[in-house]
């Protein structure tokens, strides 16, 4: 049985992809730039500070950038950069985009990988445990937490975590520390408290998604059919009961990272001083420098279609009877 | 002869109980019956009698909690199954007593290939390699009847018809050569012509492999065509068995007569199909004395007093009621 189909259905959704990311980006841009202030403010405040005449200076910035153009021919012009792959000049970093997220993204991706492959492993490990033994002192210890973990703001978890085990204990340093080789035991010391804060929320969703997921499928027939035929019950729960739970699973986990690429990384970053996107979007955000802001966005915003299209069509191996038309 | 050696299987006073909220459900209620070698024992009777959870209890397949065997023998082979260790049960599961269940759509697993459901368990209960295993279950296959079995092999259950899908449970239920089958209403979910198709194979297996086969049924006319004996079971205990002919001929308690009178008779055209007033009474509680008394048509004083004794009107002829006694 071939999958013809399944190419053109990637072709189709690569399409849509492009069209929602150009919508994204156009709302991004036009947020971005309503506002009052000109990127232009902050460099123009560096510059005051060496004692320059203040309109020459913003003129000048202004004619360089194109930021004296009506919007629509900034939005235009910048798409079109866009287009070619140039991601324009950050303002208030002095730099090119592009340089500013070389240096930047690692650490950002270093932390979600960190905290997703924590909060999956973990979380579908108790999961599947709590609904196999549902009902008993062990899965309402599994439940009570992961309700606890589901509703604590991962800002406030990220502040506690460090009060209690930096300034109490003295078990980790109160900061990410950046000058730390990336593959080395010291940096990810260095992130423990970080990857507890963002995987915490994450392991509390796997571990109630997970147990779900599995109940749902404990009692249907061909669970009987398996036992009945004398397979261990490794086998039985693993591979015939998870491999069923598996789909609704995937959803929900890819779903969330939408949540997380754009909101718990963010808060985590800043809450740590962790230099990824997150934090330099943040930055970039109150310093009006849009080409950073719409970068970023564009990123995350790549990042989760793509993995909405690889989920879909990983939906299809998982479950033979799904068919895209 | 000695009748005791030519006993493969027997029930005695088997009790299980599912411990509800809303009280206790008494599924079986004590049952008793033996299974000869080479013979085809039919279990009769109205839908939640306690004929699926019979057949349940003999392989330890009770969901528990809430079920548990809470009285009785299921004697295999010098072993009490109610006894054995989990780990005696995988072992017998599937190799020595194999089950095919009604609804071959839900007990088949959605996601695996019908292949691989049907290999898997010759793995764990014989030494074969997997190319072994192949060749066997297409040759099962081919047996029971199956068109382009290597197409089979490799699909989905959703691919294949209810008739296809039920043969594929029966083949696999054949792979380790078991020496006892049991048959829950396999004949139940397909429609009349694949039914008549499906007797015919498991015929043909008592035929030429001497199975020994328990099958499960409410229906009568399937009991005539394929059944040496038969037991009818009402509120989760054997009230009639009796070789087929004679339960047929010359039925001894009111409710096995009444099922005989359900049989439509195509010779007579009438506007109603005949029934036995009421219903299949609710396991939590049975009635007082005889539970069919408040259906019976011949009911007297000590019926909703006492429970009838099983009594023996031949030697292969037992009845569980007050008019006989």
């Amino acid at each position: 049985m071939g999958k013809s189909w399944l190419r053109a259905y990637i072709l189709k959704r690569l399409l849509y992809a492009v069209i929602i990311a150009w919508g994204i980006l156009t709302v991004t841009f036009v947020l971005v730039r309503v506002g009052p202030s000109s990127p232009a403010d902050r460099y123009l405040a560096n510059m005051t500070a060496s004692g320059q005449d203040v309109s020459q200076i913003v003129e000048a910035i202004e004619a360089r950038y194109g930021l004296d153009k009506p919007m629509h021919e900034q939005y235009i012009e910048y798409m079109g950069n866009l287009f070619q792959g140039k991601l324009g000049w950050s303002f208030s970093n002095s730099m090119p985009v592009i340089d500013l997220i070389k240096t930047h993204w690692i650490y950002s991706f270093q932390l979600i990988l960190l905290s997703s492959i924590f909060a999956a492993l973990l979380g579908v490990v108790v999961g599947i445990y709590s609904a196999v033994k549902q009902y008993t002192k062990t899965d309402y210890i599994a439940t009570f937490f992961s309700f606890v973990g589901i509703s604590l703001p991962n800002f406030w978890l990220g502040v506690m975590l460090i009060l209690v085990f930096s300034v109490k204990l003295g078990l980790f340093k109160t900061y990410y520390d950046t000058g730390l080789p990336l593959f080395s035991l010291d940096n990810l010391k260095a992130l423990v408290l970080p990857v507890m804060t963002l995987g915490t929320g994450m392991l509390a969703g796997y571990v109630r998604y997970t147990r779900s997921a599995m109940l749902d499928n404990l009692r249907k027939g061909f669970v009987t059919t398996a036992r009945a035929k004398g397979l261990p019950e490794r086998t039985v729960i693993g591979k015939h009961v998870f491999r069923n739970a598996l789909l609704p699973l995937v959803t929900i986990v890819m779903f969330d990272l939408g949540s997380i690429v754009f909101g718990g990384a963010y808060l985590t970053e800043i809450v740590f001083g962790i230099p990824g996107l997150g934090q330099i979007s943040f930055n970039a955000i109150f310093a009006n420098d849009y080409p950073v802001v719409v970068a970023v966005t564009l990123i995350g915003t790549s990042i989760v279609l793509l993995v909405n299209l690889v989920t879909d069509v990983a939906y299809t191996y998982l479950d033979p009877r799904i068919r895209y038309d | 002869m000695n009748a005791m050696s030519n006993v493969i299987l027997k029930i005695t006073n088997l009790k299980t109980h599912f411990f509800t909220r809303r009280g206790v459900v008494k599924a079986v209620d004590g049952v008793d019956f033996e299974l000869r070698r080479g013979e085809c024992l039919c279990l009769v009777g109205e839908s939640g009698c306690g004929k699926t959870v019979t057949a349940l209890s003999i392989l330890g397949l009770i969901d528990s909690p809430p079920g548990r065997i809470v009285d009785g023998e299921v004697r295999y082979d010098n072993l009490d199954l109610v006894k054995c260790s989990a780990r005696q049960l995988r072992q017998i599961r599937g190799k020595e007593i194999a089950m095919v269940f009604q609804e071959a759509q839900s007990a088949l697993n959605p996601v695996l290939t019908v292949g691989d459901q049907i290999i898997e368990q010759m793995k764990i209960h014989l030494p074969m390699e997997h190319r072994e295993a192949r060749n066997r279950a297409l040759s099962l296959l081919e047996e029971m009847g199956v068109p382009s079995v290597e197409r089979v092999m490799s699909s989905y259950p959703h691919q294949l018809s209810g008739g296809m899908k039920q043969r594929a449970l029966i083949a696999m239920s054949l792979t380790c050569d078991p020496q006892i089958l049991i048959a829950d209403e396999p004949t139940t979910a397909v429609d009349v012509t694949i039914k008549a198709q499906i007797l015919d194979i498991f015929r043909d297996l008592k035929a030429k492999r001497q199975m020994s086969l328990v099958f499960i049924t409410h229906d009568l006319a399937v009991v005539a065509e394929i059944g040496d004996r038969a037991v009818v079971i009402y509120g989760g205990k054997n009230i009639e068995s009796a070789p087929v002919s004679e339960i047929i001929g010359s039925p001894k308690h009111p409710y096995t007569a009444g099922l005989i009178g359900c049989l439509p008779d195509i010779s007579q055209t009438t506007d109603r199909l005949a029934s036995i007033p009421g219903n299949t009474p609710s396991p939590i509680d049975l009635p007082q004395g005889c539970s069919f008394h408040p259906r019976c048509s011949k009911v007297m004083e000590v019926c909703s007093q006492r429970e009838p004794a099983q009594i023996a009107i031949s030697q292969e002829h037992q009845v569980s009621c007050h008019l006989n006694q």
